[in-house]
């Protein structure tokens, strides 16, 4: 049974699959089903070090860089419309090739052209923030954020952190004014 | 104290809540606001769950439509009364016949128990909104302002809900220029009649001695060596409405039409009985055929009915029983009518209208003839523009003048 996180709760990833060594995060939202222009949401990855930032440019993963940590964070690609079933965007990470200076992995989600669109997080259903063991697929945690979003552009759904030697998660849920330059620049991105 | 915007959510006061949208108006438009009890699957679980002006009161008056005056509509939600198995209410707000889009509204306010919420309209194409929803959290309600919708109006609206409509509101329209005033609106609402929605019409009756006119198999006649029928029943009923006549209240003006027949007797005497100019008849006396009156609400659901003394047969030349459009768009294949005539002791005999292109008001059902002193029951169906063209087809012979009911 994956555990149901609400906001500010955590659950020890580690605990629930002994042995973890990678993991799928998945987020997802309902497509838009009233007329409109469609919600087309973007996830970013922050990789952190201790003071909570990025530790470079780098470790900023999002739509224009896939990539990151050598190739332990993949980012799999933008949905566009949210249509389809299950997640909306994925992002891979073979948590046994994260370095040690790294202690989170910060999860967030904007909505493109938020303000000229009139979109905010309120208006997306059913969001949430999951993560998978690689290892056969079991989904570990889930977090459903809908009820905590608002009025905001940009939300931090969760993190995965390291905590005494085990990977853990963390359901925030916390928007964020502004969008995702903003967002970027408060992790420590210098963004262009 | 802070105004939720579309996407912004906040908890309601314990108890019973007065919902107050003040929408305002478009002028040349009319704007409906219901509410609608949504199951877990985000439709309704029946035509039962909408609350709006033609059933103000739904599950047991968890939500009533209180009424609507002035740019305002008021409900009373009961929370602690709202079924298990609802997951939310939702508050929508459609235009009449999408006249015109929401657009034309700077804003529409909510006040739900204090909560206070703004959408605002300025470029809206929507013709449909689903304002805000009430729901459960926790324990608790809570109050979400939504301002979305849909362009194609109630239609969509009650596609996305679940809701069949049988009678589709036109595509959205230009809007009307602003110079008509809006028709004042009752405080009472009493554009359609509070009625309890009408059960949808019954499926036929299994009658295994059921005679069809068809085209292939167009006459019936029927034989009684006394000459004498009772009381011949004929029914002229159609399509009101696939879902209880209920949302097609918010559609277009449904089709209504008019039972009425041409009377010959054996002595020549001929007349239109039918509601159009009063004509209705006379049971007793010629020509023995008297209209049951004539429901234009919508509230009866069998139909019209017309009496014909079967007693009197002998007196009778031949009856011609049709049916007439007085107002609305002719659209046959929307009404699917059927005929059935009753005869005590006989098969009953029904004729569908079952062919419909056209755009003529009139269409000849049936005919009765007297051959002999049995019933020669043929199907006509045949479409004319009005009584005058269908009256020289069938050689009548009657003077015909423009009347009204």
């Amino acid at each position: 049974m994956p555990v149901s996180l609400s906001k500010g709760g955590n659950v020890s990833l580690t605990k629930e699959a002994p042995g973890l060594t990678a993991i799928t995060v998945g987020l997802g939202w309902d497509a838009r089903v009233t007329d409109g222009k469609a919600f087309d949401l973007d996830a970013s990855v922050f990789i952190c070090g201790e003071d909570g930032k990025v530790r470079s440019d780098a470790d900023f993963v999002y739509y224009n860089n896939k990539t990151a940590l050598g190739g332990a964070v993949q980012h799999m690609g933008d949905n566009l419309t949210g249509d389809g079933a299950g997640d909306d965007e994925q992002v891979k990470i073979d948590l046994s090739k994260v370095p040690e200076d790294v202690k989170k992995l910060v999860f967030a989600v904007t909505i493109h052209e938020a303000a000229a669109r009139g979109q905010n997080f309120g208006q997306v259903s059913n969001a949430y923030m999951r993560v998978m063991n690689d290892a056969g697929g079991a989904e570990l945690a889930k977090y459903d954020l809908s009820e905590d979003a608002s009025t905001e552009s940009a939300m931090i759904f969760g993190e995965i952190y390291r905590h005494n030697g085990e990977w853990k998660m963390k359901a925030i849920g916390a928007g964020f004014a502004g969008g995702l330059a903003p967002l970027a620049t408060a992790h420590g991105v210098n963004v262009g | 104290m802070t105004i939720l915007t579309p996407g912004a959510n906040a908890p309601l006061p314990v108890g019973d809540l007065t919902v107050l949208i003040r929408h305002g108006a478009i002028p040349g438009a009319e704007i409906d606001v219901s509410a609608f009890l949504i199951g877990p699957n985000g439709k309704v679980r029946s035509d039962e769950d909408m609350c709006f002006y033609g059933q103000p009161s739904v599950a047991g008056g968890a939500v009533t439509l209180q009424g609507a005056a002035n740019g305002e509509t008021r409900f009373r939600v009961s929370p602690g009364r709202v079924p298990a198995g609802v997951e939310k209410v939702i508050l929508t707000a459609t235009i009449h016949e999408n006249r015109a889009a929401f657009g034309r509204l700077p804003e529409i306010g909510l006040d739900a128990g204090g909560v206070i919420g703004k959408i605002p309209c300025a470029g809206m194409t929507e013709t449909a909104l689903i304002l805000a929803e009430l729901y459960p959290r926790n324990g608790a309600w809570k109050v979400r302002v939504v301002g979305q919708g849909f362009n194609g109006g109630l239609a969509a609206l009650a596609t996305h809900l679940g809701v069949e409509i049988s009678d589709p509101a036109p595509a959205p329209a230009p809007a009307p220029k602003p110079a008509p005033a809006a028709a004042p609106r009752g405080p009472d609402l009493t554009r359609i009649p509070s009625v309890k929605p009408a059960a949808p019409a019954p499926a036929p009756k299994v009658n295994l001695s059921k005679v069809s006119l068809t085209k292939e198999n167009r006459t019936v006649s029927l034989e009684k060596r006394t000459g004498r029928f009772g009381k011949i029943r004929v029914n002229l009923n159609w399509n009101q409405g696939k879902t209880g006549g209920v949302m097609k209240m918010f559609g277009p003006k449904p089709v209504d039409l008019d039972l009425g027949c041409f009377v010959e007797d054996r002595y020549g005497n001929r007349t239109c009985v039918q509601a159009l100019g009063g004509g209705f008849g006379d049971y007793a006396y010629f020509p023995y055929a008297k209209l049951l009156g004539d429901d234009r609400t919508g509230a009866v659901t069998d139909g019209e009915w017309l009496e014909i003394n079967g007693e009197m047969w002998a007196e009778f030349n031949r009856i011609l029983i049709f049916a007439f459009i007085y107002d609305g768009v002719p659209n046959w294949a929307e009404t699917d009518g059927v005929v059935r005539v009753m005869i005590p002791d006989q098969p009953e005999i029904e004729v569908r209208m079952n062919e419909h292109g056209s755009r003529e008001r009139m269409c000849a059902i049936a005919m009765l003839e007297n051959q002999g002193g049995a019933i020669r029951v043929s199907r006509e169906v045949r479409f004319f523009p009005g009584h005058r063209v269908m009256d020289e087809h069938y050689g009548w012979g009657m003077r015909w003048q423009a009347g009204s009911k």
